[in-house]
């Protein structure tokens, strides 16, 4: 039997294909949907789900919550600035004196759904399928599959969550032939799939995503709206869990009604938090993150050769897709109301049971062909990106190039993998490197041929070819870092020390460069447009500028920020005139 | 075997995005490896043939077997400098854009990023133009065929080329604009 499991950023489920039928298991509370959170105890084994929420709840520094945003990660990558770590190095978190993989975590929490399955059917349960984002690269692809092994699984096959969406969708209408979209707004990532339904092939043609963007980003934001309102300022780990579990009952309530109110009691001090809030204000302060999915849209449908207008449908799944906000933006962008057949949180799990039948051949007659999300490359001479197999390419795949030595005699060559869609090296995520070894010839006479598959999963592998000898190998591709354990754990013992200062000293320079490139920017516009502003507004611009050019000589981080601020503030109106004067 | 004859299509110039991702489908589903009696090298073969088919300077080339470059077409000729200045202006806008911290820094860039949109609007529309004339040589040399002159279709495989590589460029930048 192989199960299906959807390892989601904040809940996790697990399924198998029963008579004819793909279900969803329950545990022992009769719930199916398990919160992807592990709180490590001092003593004792970890706590995976909702005792691990309510344990996060009290203990903060002991949990690992939301890890799938760091899987497959390393330190230094925007995603992971709030974690500090040696740059470039796999990210590891720091939980109860230990340094955690994301591997490790997650591992926990699909041990956890493998004794859902288990106890529920009387039965071992060793195969699985995995979902992730259709966006994961091939690290975090990768790291998902090391953590199903970890839990004790064969890893059967690693599924893109959208691609599990579809067949959910498709499963009743075979005999369709459509255009579909699924629009995946989850916890923590987003993906835009077009999938052409024919006849039982389920064919991606395009995918575009981001995978930091979902209801986490919407929480934090709702959380500092309700902190800045109740005019709370200093808050322990404990208040910070507490509050973004409140803004997230309250963005979830506010799904179906146009108010609540916010009650945290003893949130500073004796002071309690109490803010009525409504849906406009959570729409107006999650509307310009909700907007940044309409990029990847557009970029979906680019790839895919389509119009919006040719959609047939829009399916919305993932659990953020419950909010009015993203329905009235999908349906703005695609032209049509979004079908809401799929339940948000169950579809993908689904498609992973449905993925896991076929591979039995429980299912027959239906087929997916995904593909692979991001280009990938090599560096070329001169630090650009040559690609080798573009984005969009139906998977499994293969290619090849062929290198020679460039001198005589030359022993090998190093060759570095780059997965991504800029035209400089440096811009796109290094996979790893290696080096091809060449015979002793003269120059010109080597001849290795380097295939570089990607298999279903979506996962490369490079097998290196000497066509003179006619010998094969798999080449082992090293981490972008090589970097021993113990190197590892000297360098985070090191940074740790150093993190509070680095981040201080960072904060300041994020603010310098951000003054260095306002102030020239205020003089520009007060020489071109300062003759139509009122004479006290100039005046206090220029003042605001003065307090700037100080607050940077002082080298004081907040002043500085609310030098910034202030003159942000007092050249609203210059910037509006501005832009009229742009579009006119 | 040549992609035409794998995917089971005639060997013509004008082939339908339609029926090139049909046969492609009912061929894939049943090559697939997840299938029972799949096979992933013929489905990769299959994929490949899809691939090259769908792409009409590409399925020329089949047809006509040269291989690129090796004329310029006279409208690529013309056309080649105001796409690269307009693709480097576009770049600089865009990176002094994402780079725009503040507001005012911002509206600074709204005026240039008009007069660009409006750009990219215009050749946008001569790559259509282009594009159009090429599809209608297509037609024209498709109702001949199998008599056609090979150095008519080179250059039309050529044209192909570069009126998609461009009009892909130019439409990235368009998008990135509209996106930030």
């Amino acid at each position: 039997m192989i199960a299906g499991i959807d390892l989601g950023t904040t809940n996790s489920l697990i399924g198998v294909y029963e008579s004819g039928f793909p279900t969803l298991l329950a545990d022992s509370e009769g719930k199916r949907l398990i919160p992807s959170v592990v709180f490590y105890p001092e003593n004792g084994i970890p706590v995976v789900g909702r005792e691990g929420l309510r344990m996060q709840a009290l203990h903060p520094e002991r949990a690992a919550a939301s890890v799938k945003r760091f899987i497959g990660r390393r330190f230094g990558e925007e995603e992971t600035e709030a974690l500090s770590g040696p740059k470039g190095s796999p990210v590891t978190l720091p939980i109860n004196g230990k340094n955690l993989t994301p591997e490790q975590v997650s591992a926990e929490i699909l041990k956890t759904l493998k004794v859902v399955a288990e106890e529920r059917l009387g039965t071992s349960v060793n195969r699985v399928v995995i979902t992730v984002p259709a966006y994961f690269n091939d690290a975090q692809r990768a790291a998902t599959r090391r953590a199903g092994e970890l839990a004790g699984f064969v890893v059967e096959r690693i599924l893109s969550e959208p691609t599990a969406a579809a067949l959910a969708y498709g499963l009743d209408r075979l005999q369709e032939n459509s255009k579909v979209a699924v629009y995946d707004l989850g916890g923590g990532t987003f993906d835009l799939s077009i999938l052409r339904l024919d006849n039982g092939v389920f064919q991606v043609l395009s995918t575009h995503g981001d995978t930091r963007l979902g209801g986490d980003d919407l929480d934090e934001a709702i959380a500092g709206l309700l902190l800045r309102e109740a005019g709370i300022t200093a808050l322990t780990l404990e208040m910070k869990v507490r509050l973004k579990e409140a803004a997230r009952a309250a963005k979830e309530l506010l799904s179906n009604e146009e108010s609540t109110a916010v009650l945290l009691p003893f949130m500073e001090g004796s002071k309690s938090l109490e803010v009525p809030l409504t849906r406009s204000q959570v729409e107006e302060i999650c509307g310009p993150i909700i907007a940044r999915t309409r990029a990847h849209c557009l970029r979906a449908l680019e790839d895919a050769g389509l119009k919006s207008e040719e959609i047939d449908q829009v399916i919305l799944v993932g659990g953020s897709t419950r909010m009015p906000l993203v329905q009235r933006l999908v349906a703005e962008i695609f032209g049509k109301q979004p079908n809401l057949s799929q339940h948000p949180d169950e579809a993908v799990a689904l498609g992973a049971v449905l993925q896991g039948a076929i591979l039995e051949g429980n299912l027959r007659n239906i087929v997916l062909l995904d593909v692979t999300p991001l280009s990938l490359g090599i560096e070329t001479f001169g630090g650009l990106m040559n690609v080798i197999i573009p984005r969009n390419t139906t998977i499994p795949t293969k290619a090849g190039e062929m290198f020679t030595n460039a001198v005589a005699g030359q022993s090998g060559m190093k060759i570095i993998i780059l997965q991504g869609e800029r035209e400089l090296a440096g811009d796109n995520w290094t996979l790893g490197s290696f080096q091809i070894p060449f015979p002793p010839l003269p120059k010109g006479a080597a001849r290795v041929g380097v295939q570089f598959s990607i298999d279903a999963d979506g996962i490369l592998q490079v097998l290196a070819r000497d066509t003179v000898t006619g010998s094969e190998k798999i080449v082992e591709i090293q981490s972008a870092v090589e970097v021993s354990d113990e190197a590892v754990e000297a360098m985070l013992a090191g940074s740790l020390e150093h993190a509070i200062e680095d981040m201080d000293a960072r904060i300041f320079t994020e603010a310098r460069l951000k003054a260095e490139e306002m102030l020239p920017a205020v003089k520009v516009a007060l020489e071109q447009f300062g003759s139509e502003l009122p004479e006290s507004e100039v005046l206090d611009i220029r003042e605001k500028s003065s307090e700037v050019q100080a607050a940077l000589a002082s080298k004081e981080t907040t002043r500085l920020n609310q030098a910034i601020s202030s003159l942000d503030d007092a050249t609203q109106t210059l910037a509006t005139k501005l832009i009229e004067r742009g579009m006119g | 075997m040549n992609p035409f004859d794998l995917l089971g299509l005639s060997r013509r110039p004008l082939l339908s995005d339609e029926e090139i991702g049909s046969a492609y489908r009912k061929l894939a589903g049943e090559s697939h490896p997840d299938q029972s009696g799949g096979d992933a090298a013929i489905f990769r073969e299959i994929s490949e043939a899809a691939a090259i088919l769908r792409d009409p300077s590409r399925r020329l080339r089949q047809l006509s077997g040269s291989s690129v470059g090796s004329q310029l077409p006279p409208e690529a000729d013309q056309l080649f400098p105001r796409i690269a200045t307009l693709l480097q202006q576009a770049d600089n806008l865009i990176k002094k854009q994402a780079a725009a911290s503040n507001a005012l820094a911002k509206a600074l860039l709204a005026a240039p990023i008009k007069n660009l949109r409006a750009d990219l609007d215009s050749t946008l529309n001569q790559l259509h133009k282009w594009k159009t004339s090429l599809d209608q040589e297509l037609a024209k040399i498709d109702s001949r065929w199998p008599e056609h002159d090979p150095n008519a279709v080179s250059l039309l495989a050529d044209s192909y080329t570069y009126a998609g590589r461009w009009e892909s460029q130019l439409r990235e930048r368009k998008l990135s604009l509209d996106c930030i």
